[in-house]
């Protein structure tokens, strides 16, 4: 394996932002990844990964906000990227459909993320060249 | 570069459980990849005799261990990609 | 593209050992062959007779004794942990096999991973 050779990768964020360093570091990867001509498959979020999908953070303005980083990255390259529905149901990320099937008063998933199961992870994972897990630090 | 058997990619501290057997399970074919708090073995000079160590820049800089990194080779972001694919396998600790 | 998914939280206190049996369930019901290998302080999660009401949680022992049903090849646990945590056959939910987590073990597997 060369390093010119186009390969893919599965990135799934276990660690949420602001509590751990897991988004900026999968950042770093995906960006290095992608030019290095490589191909994303997708950006699974897993656990408190899910909080990166927020719409809804507000970071003091001399902070990253992350999920605006992963955001225009995710849209600028065209990777999927999906929230694990039961992770996500759990911790309070909500799209306008399951807003409406769980009648909560908001829906707060920011743009490119989605929703849907596990087998989004198989699937990548099955796929992928490699599939690699940026968990929290502690 | 020689092949690696497996990488480990750790970003526990050295006082983190998982840190100490991921340290335990490796061998001499594997590499050692310290990034995020892992970078923090570094400082405690105990890096694994067998396999290959590298920690990831950034992390070490923010860290201030740019000269404690020892037998370790400072990697960043596209060398992690090289290393990642290099491997036969990859195990995020 | 056999798979080890690594358990070393402990139950209860941490949520990301039942996301790890979710990822296990989830393998296996997309025929993908999976195996659960419990580490630390995670070999807790084995022991009969939990009761977990008292705490608003759902005990995991049933999804666990469950596992092989639902095509999980094998529930590993690591010998020197159970030991640590007074684990024996008499008090260790069934089905499960005590190994030592060696690198070994580990190459038998394309990939290995933990929930978090």
């Amino acid at each position: 394996m060369t390093d010119s050779s186009t390969e893919s990768f599965t990135l799934v964020i276990t660690g949420a932002p602001y509590s751990s360093q897991a988004p900026q570091t999968a950042l770093g990867f995906a960006q290095a990844a992608v030019n290095a001509g490589h191909h994303i498959d997708r950006v699974f979020l897993y656990g408190d990964g899910v909080h990166l999908a927020s719409a809804l953070c507000a970071p003091p303005s001399d902070e990253t906000n992350w999920s605006e980083e992963w955001s225009r990255f995710l849209t600028d390259h065209s990777i999927p990227s999906v929230a694990c529905i039961a992770s996500a149901l759990r911790r309070g990320l909500i799209n306008e459909v399951e807003q409406k099937r769980y009648e909560l008063p908001a829906a707060n998933l920011r743009a490119p993320f989605e929703i849907a199961g596990l087998g989004e992870w198989v699937e990548g994972r099955i796929k992928s060249t490699r599939t690699l897990y940026f968990h929290a630090g502690d | 570069m020689t092949a690696i058997q497996t990488l480990h990619i750790l970003n526990k501290s050295p006082d983190h459980p998982r840190a100490a057997r991921c340290l335990e399970i490796m061998s001499a074919e594997d590499g050692l990849l310290l990034i995020g708090g892992g970078v923090l073995l570094l400082a405690t000079g105990n890096l694994p005799g067998a396999g290959k160590v590298f920690a990831l820049s950034p992390d070490v800089d923010a860290r201030g261990l740019r000269q404690l990194t020892g037998d370790a080779s400072v990697v960043d972001f596209p060398e992690m990609v090289a290393l990642s694919l290099q491997a036969q396998r990859v195990i995020s600790w | 593209m056999s798979t080890l998914i690594m358990i070393d939280q402990p139950p209860y206190g941490a949520w990301s050992g039942r996301e790890a049996l979710d990822m296990a369930f989830s393998l296996a019901a997309f025929d993908q062959p999976a195996s659960l290998l419990f580490t630390g302080a995670g070999v807790n999660w084995l022991r009969q007779a939990q009761e977990a009401s008292g705490i608003g949680q759902k005990s995991v022992e049933k999804n666990l004794s469950a596992a092989p049903i639902f095509g999980i090849e094998a529930i590993l646990a690591d010998r020197a942990a159970c030991n640590t945590y007074s684990l024996d056959e008499s008090s260790l939910i069934e089905g499960v096999t005590l190994v030592d987590v060696k690198t070994a073990l580990l190459t038998g597997y394309h990939h290995t991973a933990f929930a978090g």
